[in-house]
């Protein structure tokens, strides 16, 4: 095709670099956030606890596998394979936490969120839960934006998607 | 795009056309499948990995070389570990369960050893225990091994192994390490009947009386060090300060 490019393809082409901006952005977060609580399972265990949503032993099923969720989910994203999946799983688990933090919140809790390791009770005064949930949405909108454009660049997906 | 027989009838060329995209979904689902199967593993093979990080028995425990002197628990009192007449004095306040005070073992845990050893350092150590469970049990179980003698060696084993939960059986297998299967039976019982239970209560209530608040805290002759900014030369130049002045 020759010509000036519409608007339309325009938004296309952009479009295209966002998702792949996005969706190297939210699989990065989720691999550096799922790791250091790998090394610590009695920490994320434990943060999780801290939440008191979950009975014990889910808690403890929580604290051990979430961590390989975000790692796995965020691998997919940054391969760029089954990317609208991947990213209706991290829209999933991103609402999860906005709940999660919100409730705690709510509650008056005061306990880090745990997000990027660590966790468990802190002084209120050290609370951050308006940080933690600005964050978290602003991830869920990368995902829900991944979840209605996955095709991006550099992506594993492409052919597959663009046949 | 990928390229299609220009040639042929109509006819055929739709077939191929369908047969093409009848592949392409078939190596997709296969894709997909392979990577939900993959997922899964993954997921299903770190929720077993961390069970059995936390539940294994202790793989690495040091020898008790140290002291072998009996160390007397006394509500609200520390751990004592060390020669007593010691010129410098270190307070530790640590969770056996906390990543930070692990990662600070095996930073500074050498240089402590070694003044205890030297008899440059008396360590008075409250391991509190607000992570978890396992905290109060192995703090349960440090004064248990401080009182066998063993304190020492038994606090690194702690330390050494900090993934794991703490139950009853893991804290008595951490001492016949240790003690190469020579753990008193007192030991044992005092393991399994928490007898210190009102000590580990009275360590956490000490440590909020002292305004400690986060672990690993350290004091040295009675001065707040800054642990981010600590380096083993600094600790060091510290310890052997304390020791002249």
């Amino acid at each position: 095709m020759s010509g000036p490019p519409t608007p339309s393809a325009r938004f296309e082409a952009a479009a295209w670099w966002i998702s792949t901006v996005a969706r190297l952005v939210l699989g990065a977060v989720l691999v550096v956030a799922g790791g250091p609580k790998v090394g610590s399972p009695q920490t994320s265990v434990q943060a999780v606890r801290a939440y008191d949503l979950l009975p014990d032993a889910l808690a403890r099923l929580v604290g051990w596998g979430l961590p390989f969720v975000e790692i796995a989910v965020g691998l997919l994203l940054l391969a760029g394979l089954f990317t609208r999946i991947a990213a209706v799983t991290a829209a999933v688990l991103m609402l999860a936490f906005v709940a999660g933090v919100g409730s705690a919140a709510a509650r008056g809790l005061s306990i880090d969120c745990g997000c990027f390791g660590g966790g468990g009770a802190v002084e209120p005064s050290q609370t951050s839960y308006g940080t933690e949930i600005a964050r978290d949405i602003g991830l869920l909108l990368l995902a829900g934006w991944l979840v209605w454009r996955p095709r991006s660049r550099f992506a594993l997906d492409l052919r597959e998607e663009t046949a | 795009m990928s390229p299609t027989p220009r040639s042929g009838s109509g006819q055929q060329r739709a077939q191929l056309e369908a047969e093409l995209q009848a592949r392409r979904r078939r190596e997709r689902r296969l894709l997909a499948i392979l990577a939900g199967v993959l997922v899964v593993l993954i997921v299903g093979g770190g929720i077993l990995l961390q069970a059995w990080r936390t539940s294994r028995a202790p793989s690495t425990a040091p020898s008790a070389a140290g002291t072998a002197t009996p160390v007397a628990i006394v509500n609200g009192q520390p751990i004592r570990l060390g020669k007593p007449d010691a010129p410098a004095k270190i307070t530790l306040y640590e969770d056996f369960h906390c990543p930070h005070c692990a990662d600070f073992e095996a930073e500074f845990g050498p240089t402590i050893s070694a003044a205890q050893d030297k008899g440059q350092a008396l360590v008075e150590l409250y391991p509190m225990s607000f992570i978890d469970a396992g905290s109060a049990t192995a703090a349960n179980a440090m004064a248990c091994a401080a009182e066998a003698g063993f304190g020492q060696a038994y606090y690194q084993g702690l330390f050494a192994n900090h993934t794991l939960q703490w139950s009853e059986d893991q804290l008595v297998a951490l001492a016949d390490k240790i003690t190469g299967n020579k753990t008193p039976a007192g030991f044992s019982d005092c393991v399994r009947k928490n007898t210190h239970r009102a000590w580990v209560q009275s360590i956490n209530d000490a440590a909020v009386a002292a305004g400690v608040n986060q672990t690993p805290t350290m004091f040295l002759g009675g001065k707040l060090v800054d642990i981010a900014g600590l380096t083993v030369d600094k600790l060091n130049a510290l310890i052997a300060a304390a020791a002249a002045g």
